[in-house]
């Protein structure tokens, strides 16, 4: 690909995020984005740690309370709540035309793919900031911020957001209508909210469920995003960021493919 | 049997903005052909009509010529440029209003239209805002340039979607059945809108089911039917061709008609049918009976059908009143054309 063809390429991604940004999604999504952690964290979370008392969660080597462990789960929620935004972006183009019509014009499949991922990225890091500022109180006296461990957190933004992305433009482009695609979403995503490390940590489960954790890469997003915002990067992290890459490129790949194949 | 008629694909490439050789679409390895070998050019400057029923095949090859979807086989070149290896390139100088509708449901219409050309490339805010003015006003939409396209009505959000294409300069502007849903003042303005514009150079490749709009609006029609084009001329050149074949004679005699006369006008009009030998052009013949003292007869080779009523009509003390020939409007070539392609297809 010349220069000028590259440049064409990424202004195109540009301007359809812009135009996802701005066009594509209810402002109401937004503020649900905002809202829903904040009654998350608040509410269940002092409610429950009412009920655990005042044991720690152990993360790396440090242990903190849960509602900082609750507070930095829901950035990784938030960022695979926010992905069903690529699949509504889809639905809501195939339903008034504009998926069609954007084709019709100088962009294309891979773009469009790209571009969706790259709104949910934006949106996953804007909510994971209004996350943190919004619960800062809950993990101020834990978290431990370093250039190289945000650099983690923000990764895990970034490959959950390409994974979940995919994911659900996977899922829309094999359903024949929104309704079923509403309907295996939200069974999908229960198993990837409750089989995970969102709010309550794999150790200490019995063995198969703890298993299955590990097969889900939202409790991925979960650990690195609380091993960079505490500090607590070791060789498991490690492990972990290869396994989410994985998934991520598996899943980019395959929605990609999945686009390019779909009959318009 | 003639099915597929000689379409000229213009020697010098550069008359052609849009050349289509042996075009095939196929859905699937045992379904069948949806374009079947299908072959035209369109010149730079013109409306190209392309005509035909409820799944002919026109929006397939409409979505082929956009690029949205890939032919089985067959070539396609636009502005003398592949299409399947120049698409983007070629993207960006055309222009598509799709069959369906299409609207960003969360915008005013005033911020869709800007948007929109602000996705083509119109970089300058400046330039995009006084185009919208202009845009809001020559498709008098400055009413409604403050509601959501969510809450307009099926024409007003057509109108919308027409008006937006042209925010961006084209050469070609692909119309697929664009006045579905306007009224008739809109759609008149919409014609001539693209009028003006062909004037200035724009090609125009044009669907539709509406006769009164191809023949107003294009230059050259071809007609689909089956995956295979059936007819294809000027609309001056189809009526001639075609509608000389059906045209209708209305003769009143001045005296009531009597059983053995109606029996020789059509003894008549039985032996034209047995001289007629072009099987697609040939329209079935009729004889109507209108009111006591009138006919109306629906004939192929009208000139010796009238030089033999004038022969008989002495001969059975009869007078003739008033006789009027009436030419076929494109509508009824159209449905001639396709109605008698159906027939041959049924045979086949």
């Amino acid at each position: 690909m010349k220069f000028t063809e590259k440049y064409v390429f990424v202004w195109g991604i540009l301007l359809l995020l812009y135009r996802n940004l701005f066009a594509a999604i209810d402002k109401m999504f937004f503020i649900w984005q905002i809202l829903f952690p904040v009654f998350q964290i608040y509410i269940m979370g002092y409610a429950y740690s009412a009920l655990i008392g005042d044991q720690g969660i152990k993360i790396g080597a440090s242990s903190i309370s849960y509602v900082a462990f609750l507070t930095t789960g829901m950035m990784g929620f938030n960022v695979m709540q926010g992905s069903q935004i690529a699949g509504t972006i889809f639905w809501n183009d195939r339903k008034n035309g504009m998926f069609h019509q954007i084709l019709a014009m100088p962009f294309n499949k891979i773009q469009y793919v790209i571009a969706n991922l790259v709104t949910l990225i934006v949106i996953g890091l804007t909510s994971a900031t209004a996350i943190i500022l919004i619960g800062l109180p809950t993990i101020f006296q834990d978290m431990n911020i370093t250039a190289w461990g945000i650099s983690y957190t923000i990764f895990a933004i970034v490959a959950g957001s390409i994974f979940f992305g995919s994911f659900t433009i996977i899922l829309s482009t094999k359903m024949k209508s929104s309704e079923t695609y509403n309907v295996f979403s939200n069974g999908l995503f229960i198993f990837f909210i409750f089989v995970s490390s969102v709010f309550y940590p794999a150790e200490g489960l019995p063995q198969p469920l703890s298993a299955a954790f590990y097969f889900n890469p939202l409790t991925y997003i979960a650990d690195i995003t609380r091993a960079g915002i505490f500090s607590q990067v070791d060789a498991f992290t490690n492990l972990e960021v290869l396994a989410l890459t994985l998934f991520s490129a598996s899943a980019f790949v395959i929605a990609t493919r999945a686009m390019v194949k779909l009959q318009i | 049997m003639k099915t597929s008629p000689d379409i000229p694909l213009v020697d010098n490439e550069n008359e052609n903005c849009i050349k289509v050789t042996n075009l095939k679409k196929q859905y699937g390895k045992e379904k069948p052909l949806v374009i079947n070998d299908v072959s035209f050019a369109v010149k730079y400057g013109t409306v190209f009509g392309f005509l035909g029923p409820n799944g002919a095949g026109k929006t397939t090859t409409l979505k082929i010529l956009t690029s949205l979807l890939n032919p089985s086989s067959g070539n396609v070149t636009i502005f003398g440029k592949d299409l399947f290896k120049k698409q983007s390139e070629i993207k960006r100088k055309i222009g598509v209003v799709s069959q369906n509708p299409s609207f960003e449901a969360n915008l005013k219409v005033e911020r869709s239209l800007d948007l929109y050309g602000l996705l083509w490339g119109l970089n300058d805010r400046k330039a995009r805002k006084d185009k919208v003015k202009e845009i809001l006003k020559t498709f008098d939409l400055e009413s409604i340039k403050n509601s959501k396209n969510d809450e307009l009505s099926i024409g007003q959000r057509r109108r919308v979607q027409l008006a937006r294409e042209f925010m961006h300069d084209m050469d070609l502007l692909f119309l697929d059945e664009p006045t579905v849903g306007l009224d008739p003042s809109a759609r008149r303005m919409l014609l001539d809108y693209i009028k003006k514009h062909v004037k200035s150079g724009l090609t125009v490749f044009f669907t539709t089911h509406i006769m009164e709009e191809a023949e107003y609006l294009c230059d050259e029609i071809a007609i689909i039917d089956n995956g295979i084009i059936i007819a294809f001329d000027t609309p001056l050149g189809l009526k001639q061709r075609y509608g000389r074949m059906n045209k209708s004679i209305e003769i009143t005699f001045k005296d009531n008609l009597n059983e053995p006369f109606i029996d020789i006008l059509k003894e008549i009009v039985k032996e034209n049918k047995k001289a007629s030998d072009d099987e697609l052009n040939y329209t079935y013949p009729e004889i109507t009976l209108k009111g006591e003292n009138a006919i109306k007869i629906k004939v192929n080779d009208i000139e010796k059908v009238i030089s033999d009523i004038f022969l008989v009509v002495p001969k059975n003390g009869m007078e003739i009143e008033n006789i009027s020939v009436n030419s076929p409007s494109l509508e009824e070539i159209f449905l001639s054309i396709v109605g008698n392609s159906k027939d041959i297809f049924n045979k086949i």
